[in-house]
């Protein structure tokens, strides 16, 4: 008989009630014999191993910077953890730098935690996410609310009131934004066309400012994404490339007629042909990725950041 | 498709094996150029290539692709082989053309052979009418070939000069081909030549959606012929997962004792890698 996952948030005031709350919660799944992983800042994962004393050996620390870049990779330093080890119980503290993200990317951010509930569905896992209340303004404390079936208090889980359906909340995240008048439109009317847009791009991005690094990334998500446009997807396909909020885009839209599975390329798909698999590489690759349907078609925006 | 006029794409990468195009031009340069396009673009999609033309078109040739390609590579390793019209149709009308099939399809079983996917041909052949008699027997000629090629998944260029020709023979021979072929080369976007000397393919440039089964199907017909090869990425600027999966599959399908090196790996290749994860003991991965 296996206990179902829960997913559960933490609201702490100062470093104080971080380490109790989260020591503890590890403490106890240690003291059972179970594992233990942090995705963490270097600041909480100190106080998490002060507060462990010689417990902080077993656990394994991420720094958040590696784990969640980009945030999509979270789930997969999880489930290659959880994979290890598949028949003991995994406690799990979560928690990213909030701050640094982009509005778009705090989009794809809501998205990570409600899917959680999806994905590890089934999973030996206790997943915590603590949230830093007194930093944090209240429309992310909000997704604390909204995302998790628990909320940590004084060393026990009370059941959240507030806690909305995955696949609903999922849904309400799926719109569709159009591109800007301004945008460059490029038609692709065939696989030789996918070279085309790439070399675009490249000239375009550059010329704005992208890293070299985040161009290449972006060639070779855009790739992946277009192919599965002319592949899977109706005609007309249409790539558009727009500046949004301090962010790059790169905009695929196709005819559609698929209803788009909000869990499509959320997690590493069993087979390469698998459609989800050019949405999951591109998740990988760039900062944030919209995916989204209505009558105009399905549209998959992808989010890199501009430096230059 | 429309016989006689119609140009046939010049996208030469996706041409349909046993395409039979012909070009009638009134200059030999023109030719020459037409046949550099349609060896060209042959070789770089991973075909093996015949040129049947005179010693100074021959070289010609060589020099113009050199430009583009390795072209002495390819005649090392056999993908670009020549022969003299003499040397593949003879001197003497032949007896019927039945042994002249025998003939064409001793060669395309030898690419095969060779580890080459397909056979290509393109033939100078002005001294055709001259060796059949009448352009009667030269238009049942193209029209066995037509049949022929398609039954051995051969294509093939018939190169003629308008010059040569009575009024309206132009048309008439246009309309026993499935049209003329391009006259303007553009360069495809990633090339797969065969190497002999470590046994398998050396690629450049990039590879997609658009040309990636070329890759894959030359890969194939290498390891057919021997199940340890290496494939040379140095000069690869893009390749995408569906690229890199497929010759994950190939290399886990190779018989036991078999295995696909990736040697040379750029960093774009490397990331793929890094992100899918994507391995197998039969393929392996050298800096």
């Amino acid at each position: 008989m296996s206990v179902a996952p829960t997913h559960t948030s933490l609201m702490y005031d100062d470093d104080r009630a971080y380490a109790a709350e989260a020591g503890g919660f590890l403490r106890a799944g240690l003291e059972q014999g179970q594992r233990a992983l942090v995705m963490a800042p270097p600041s909480r994962m100190a106080l998490l191993a002060t507060e462990l004393g010689a417990d902080a050996d077993a656990v394994d620390f991420v720094d958040e910077a590696v784990a969640y870049e980009p945030q999509w990779n979270a789930y997969r330093v999880l489930l290659d953890h959880l994979d290890t080890t598949p028949e003991v119980r995994t406690r799990v503290v979560a928690e990213q730098v909030l701050a640094r993200r982009a509005p778009a990317e705090l989009v794809d951010y809501r998205r990570l935690e409600s899917a959680a509930n999806l994905v590890f569905a089934g999973r030996a896992v206790d997943l915590l996410c603590p949230y830093d209340a007194a930093a944090l303004p209240q429309v992310l404390l909000d997704i604390a609310l909204r995302a998790h079936g628990g909320l940590r208090l004084r060393g026990s889980v009370v059941p959240n009131a507030g806690f909305r359906d995955p696949l609903e909340e999922l849904a309400a995240l799926a719109s569709v934004v159009h591109p800007p008048t301004d945008a460059t439109t490029l038609d692709c009317s065939d696989q030789s066309d996918v070279a085309l847009v790439r070399r675009t791009v490249r000239a375009q991005g550059s010329r704005d400012g992208l890293a070299p690094d985040v161009v290449d990334d972006l060639e070779l998500a855009v790739s992946e994404v277009l192919t599965n446009a002319l592949l899977h997807g109706a005609p007309p396909t249409l790539v558009h490339l727009y500046e949004e909020a301090d962010m790059w885009v790169c905009h695929v839209q196709d005819g559609g007629g698929l209803p788009v599975d909000p869990l499509a390329g959320v997690v590493p798909p069993a087979e390469l042909s698998d459609h989800g698999y050019g949405l999951w590489l591109a998740r990988q690759l760039v900062a944030a990725v919209d995916v989204g349907s209505d009558l105009t078609g399905t549209h998959v925006r992808l989010h890199v950041r501009v430096t230059g | 498709m429309i016989l006689g006029a119609h140009r046939a794409s010049a996208d030469l990468g996706a041409l349909e094996p046993g395409t039979h195009l012909c070009a009638l031009e009134p200059d030999a340069t023109t030719l020459d150029r037409v046949a550099a396009t349609f060896v060209g673009q042959g070789l770089a999609a991973g075909d093996q290539l015949l040129y049947v033309a005179s010693d100074d078109q021959v070289d010609g040739l060589v020099r113009s692709l050199s430009q583009h390609l390795d072209a002495g590579h390819a005649l090392d390793s056999g993908q670009l082989l020549t022969s003299s019209f003499e040397g593949a149709y003879g001197s003497s009308r032949p007896e019927d053309l039945h042994a002249v099939a025998d003939g064409f399809r001793v060669a395309a079983h030898q690419a095969q052979e060779r580890g080459f996917p397909g056979l290509r041909v393109a033939a100078r052949m002005d001294d055709l009418p001259g060796l059949l008699g009448s352009m009667d027997e030269v238009v049942a000629w193209e029209r066995m070939a037509t049949r022929l090629q398609r039954e051995l998944q051969v294509s093939s260029v018939c190169l003629y000069d308008t010059h040569r020709l009575e009024p309206g023979e132009g048309a008439t021979l246009a309309r026993e081909h499935d049209g003329l072929a391009p006259d303007i080369d553009i360069a495809p976007i990633g090339t797969f030549l065969a190497v002999d000397e470590p046994w398998g393919v050396q690629v450049r440039g990039e590879v997609d959606v658009s040309n990636r089964h070329l890759l894959h199907r030359l890969v194939l017909s290498r390891a057919a012929v021997m199940p340890r090869l290496r494939l040379d990425l140095e000069g690869v600027t893009f390749a995408d997962a569906c690229t890199i999966a497929r010759l994950r599959s190939i290399a886990a399908a190779l018989p036991e004792g078999g295995h696909l090196v990736l040697a040379r790996v750029p960093t774009v290749v490397r990331r793929v890698l890094e992100l899918t994860g994507l391995g197998h003991p039969q393929l392996r991965v050298e800096p």
